[in-house]
């Protein structure tokens, strides 16, 4: 029988989880700040083109090779941003850094077996570029 | 999931964080200003982090107390037509942790006869991390949180129907060997 916590302690435990990634999120913080001071706006813009589709794509493919924490794509899509990058392309890598996880792999593919593991990830891909896309053409058409 | 009643808590990110603090130090020896004016961002970045991450722990303690992966295992697991559907994406949204925690809980239910593509869409509706939403408006705004929320639900069905589909293309009877 499994026994029910106690909300309190089921806040302690959350605070406990968070507890224990702190130093991802406090690396995670710093490196947005390395970031900010020392990668140009001129620099990133040479990556995110302002062409929809290819920023889209970058967006995508940086998101899906990064792991961690949501709020770490939230947090650096927003200074993305901020810094003046499409937001077809931050879209596309704060979905795909969370639908997509290269670490997972050997996992997924383990439990689930090759051929659902690709198509499941490549459907997620392709799907982070459409979610991108039209969230964007969305929030746009009611603005 | 988060960490048993008196069990030690496992830190994890230390080695990046040494890395982040080395290259700190490296800047520091080469241009100390750049790298006063890097913790200055910094600071900025976590002060705006603060007052969301107390709302994200309190909810995070919220679904801890009324979700578990048992609990979850019983909805997913009675899959059937529109409900297996909406149990999928409901369980998708409301679990929390890292998607590979739950892999064994969803291989338990494919064991079980829950069907790949229900799988797929629990997974990918975990893009929609409700205890992450403060933080999210925060950053985007309410409007965009919600519309992209609403693509990504949509999405998983998809992306679940899809999968489903190709296992009728494949395999002769529809499901997959197990």
């Amino acid at each position: 029988m499994m026994e029910t916590p106690s909300l309190y302690r089921a806040v302690k435990n959350a605070a406990k989880s968070f507890l224990a990634i702190t130093p991802m999120l406090l690396g995670v913080v710093l490196m947005i700040g390395l970031f900010d001071t020392l990668v140009s706006e001129a620099a990133l813009r040479s990556v995110f083109s302002g062409n929809p589709l290819y920023d889209t794509l970058i967006g995508a493919a940086a998101g899906s090779i990064s792991a961690g924490q949501p709020v770490a794509s939230y947090v650096i899509g927003g200074e993305l941003r901020d810094s003046g990058i499409s937001m077809y392309a931050v879209s596309a890598f704060i979905v795909s850094w969370v639908t997509i996880g290269f670490v997972q792999l050997p996992l997924e593919r383990r439990l689930f077996g090759l051929r659902f593991m690709l198509q499941r990830n490549i459907l997620a891909f392709i799907f982070a570029l459409i979610i991108a896309v039209a969230s964007v053409a969305t929030l746009r058409l009611f603005s | 999931m988060s960490p048993k009643r008196g069990a030690p808590v496992k830190v994890s990110g230390i080695y990046f964080l040494a890395l982040v603090l080395l290259a700190y130090l490296l800047l520091f020896g080469t241009t100390p200003d750049k790298a006063l004016a890097a913790l200055a961002e910094s600071w900025q970045v976590l002060a705006k982090l603060l007052p969301a991450l107390i709302v994200v722990i309190v909810l995070l303690g919220l679904f801890n107390y009324f979700f578990n992966p048992k609990k979850m295992a019983r909805f997913l697991g009675s899959e059937s037509g529109l409900r297996g559907w909406l149990i999928a994406v409901a369980g998708g949204i409301l679990s929390h942790g890292p998607a590979y925690i739950w892999f064994p809980l969803l291989s338990d239910l494919r064991g079980h006869g829950t069907k790949m593509g229900l799988i797929a869409a629990f997974i990918y509706v975990r893009a929609i991390k409700l205890p992450w939403i403060p933080l999210m408006v925060e950053y985007f705004g309410w409007p965009f949180t919600i519309i992209i929320s609403l693509y990504l639900i949509v999405g998983g069905v998809v992306q679940g129907l899809l999968i489903d589909l190709f296992d009728r293309w494949v395999f002769v009877d529809g499901e997959r060997p197990r």
